[in-house]
C-alpha cells in the first residue's frame, strides 16, 4: 500500500513536470526559449519515473532497464540541446560564434585579401544577411 | 495492470499535444525542439506502459528509443543546420 502511494506520488510529480514543460514549449517565444523546457521533460521526469518503478518493483530487471534508458537520456540530452541551439544560431547568423555576423559583414563590405566573400553582393545586415545554410562558415 | 502507471502514460501522451501544435505551426527550429520534447516523453511513456502491463520484455523499447533519440536528433539537427 505504501509502495503504491509513493509510486503514485512520484508519477504525479513526473506528469506535472511534463505538463508544465509542454506548455513552456508551446508558449515561449522562440526556439532558444522553448529549448529550455525540454530539459525538465528529458531529465527530471525520467528520474521520477525510474524512482517510481524502483519503488514499485524493487531492484529487478525492469528497474535496471529503466535506469539504463534514463542513463542514455541523461547522456544525450545536453549534447542534443547544445547541437540544436548551435544549428539554430547557424541558420540565423551564418556562424555560431559571437560576432561572426559582424566579421562577415565587414569582410563583405571591403574584402581585404582580394578574395570574394561567400555571400557575394548580398546585403550585409537585416533578415536577408544570413548566408544560405552550408555556405560561408568555418568549422 | 497497474492503474497509476497507465494513467501516467495516458497523461504524458496528452502532454505531447502542445508540442505537436508547435511542430505543426512553428518555424523549423521550434519544430525540432518540439520533436525532441516528444521523443523524450515517448521514452517515458514506453517505460510506463511496460510497467503498467507487467511485460518485462517491453522494457527494451524505451532503452532502444533513448539510444535512437540521440542519433536521430543529431541527424535532424545537422540536416537543419546544413541543408534545410
Amino acid at each position: 500500500m505504501v509502495r503504491e502511494v509513493c509510486s503514485d506520488v512520484l508519477l504525479g510529480l513526473a506528469v506535472a513536470i511534463v505538463l508544465g514543460a509542454s506548455f513552456g514549449v508551446l508558449l515561449m517565444r522562440d526556439a532558444y526559449q522553448k529549448l529550455h523546457f525540454v530539459t525538465p521533460a528529458a531529465l527530471v521526469a525520467p528520474v521520477l519515473v525510474a524512482l517510481a518503478v524502483l519503488v514499485q518493483m524493487g531492484l529487478q530487471e525492469n528497474t535496471g532497464e529503466t535506469c539504463l534508458a534514463l542513463f542514455f537520456m541523461a547522456i544525450a540530452g545536453p549534447y542534443l540541446s547544445h547541437a540544436t541551439m548551435r544549428a539554430i544560431r547557424v541558420r540565423e547568423k551564418g556562424d555560431w560564434r559571437p560576432g561572426a555576423g559582424r566579421r562577415a559583414a565587414a569582410s563583405g563590405a571591403a574584402p581585404a585579401s582580394g578574395a570574394a566573400p561567400a555571400s557575394g553582393a548580398a546585403p550585409a545586415s537585416g533578415a536577408g544577411a544570413a548566408p544560405a545554410p552550408g555556405e560561408g562558415r568555418e568549422r | 495492470m497497474v492503474f497509476g502507471f497507465t494513467a501516467a502514460a495516458i497523461a504524458m501522451l496528452a502532454c505531447t499535444i502542445p508540442a505537436g501544435i508547435v511542430i505543426a505551426r512553428g518555424d523549423l527550429g521550434s519544430a525540432v525542439v518540439g520533436y525532441e520534447f516528444i521523443t523524450s516523453v515517448m521514452v517515458m511513456v514506453l517505460a510506463l506502459l511496460a510497467q503498467a502491463f507487467q511485460r518485462p520484455s517491453l522494457f527494451e523499447l524505451p532503452v532502444l528509443l533513448a539510444i535512437l533519440m540521440f542519433g536521430g536528433g543529431l541527424v535532424f539537427v545537422r540536416a537543419m543546420e546544413r541543408w534545410l
